[in-house]
């Protein structure tokens, strides 16, 4: 009784959000009526603000312990510096610097990858992808990253690419979730 | 037997402060200074270390990753985009632009939650 009341208001929690839940990524444990469901989420949002925190997803599941002290399957670095490779050059290689066109391109390149990458289905690897593209035109700019991680799960690919009139620079953050 | 309780969350990423620690730090090295094409490597290089230096003290069980680019402020267009996959109850992101006479500066901060 009390699991068919639980999957019920899991059912309306997924609802609520308008989500597309996958069911590999879906796991979930009947224990004291807590739950979290982790979803794959597309949506291409556009704002600069941090979107409010969706109250409804408010719930949290305590996972069972994999006893697993690292990934069985690690990211693989060169296949996605493939992947970026091709999608620059496909979008990007004739363009020319244009505001508008760049400004949808930029949001476009960075889905497509992420959706070339998550194909790949490398288990309990989050990612985070970052593109940016700009005139090129004599003018200097330099774009540099840290991270705090993990360095024997963790790990990121990039891509550089350059034509007369502009440049793009792809990268991919790879995050084994703990 | 005991049951192990997860420390809480408290409500996921707090982009706020974030935001408050990092443009403390823009602030801290840019602030007064005009391009230089000689420095430009070593701000860019501390900006980044000293945000997730004070990100760290904030004691939270994040793994961070903090990106910045910094541009000649010119007449010549600069897009960036970012999509992520990730649990987004725990995880955030971030974004501080910063801006004075010469330059430009955008630094991105993700931090992907630890589930301990």
């Amino acid at each position: 009784m009390m699991s068919a009341l639980a999957k019920e208001k899991m059912f309306l929690a997924l609802k609520k959000r308008g989500s597309v839940c996958s069911p590999n990524n879906h796991e979930s444990q009947q224990k004291e009526g807590r739950w979290r469901s982790k979803h794959s989420v597309s949506t291409v949002s556009h704002v600069d603000e941090p979107s409010p925190r969706d109250e409804a997803s408010r719930l949290t599941v305590r996972m069972e312990n994999t006893y697993q002290l690292g990934p069985t399957r690690h990211f693989p670095v060169a296949a996605v510096n493939h992947i970026l490779k091709d999608v620059l050059t496909a979008y990007l290689q004739e363009a020319e610097y244009d505001p508008e066109f760049c400004r949808q391109m930029t949001k476009t390149v960075s889905e497509v990858i992420k959706a070339k990458v998550k194909e790949l289905m490398i288990p309990r690897y989050k990612l985070i992808v970052t593109v940016y593209i700009g005139q090129q035109d004599g003018q200097s700019i330099l774009i540099s990253s840290r991270c705090l991680w993990n360095p024997k799960s963790d790990t990121v690919s990039s891509y550089a690419l350059r034509n007369s009139t502009l440049f793009a620079l792809a990268n991919v953050y790879a995050v084994y979730f703990e | 037997m005991e049951v192990y309780h997860r420390p809480c969350d408290e409500g996921g990423f707090n982009a706020e402060e974030a935001h408050n620690v990092v443009k403390e730090c823009v602030d801290a090295v840019l602030g007064g200074e005009d391009y230089n094409h000689n420095n430009i490597n070593q701000w860019t290089a501390s900006i980044v270390e000293q945000s997730l230096a004070h990100l760290v003290k904030m004691g939270k069980a994040y793994k961070y990753i903090v990106t910045c680019a910094v541009a000649q402020r010119s007449a010549y267009g600069f897009h960036t985009a970012s999509s992520c996959f990730w649990d987004t109850t725990s995880d955030g992101t971030c974004t501080v632009r910063w801006e004075n006479r010469t330059m430009n500066c955008i630094v991105n901060v993700f931090a992907i939650a630890i589930v301990l």
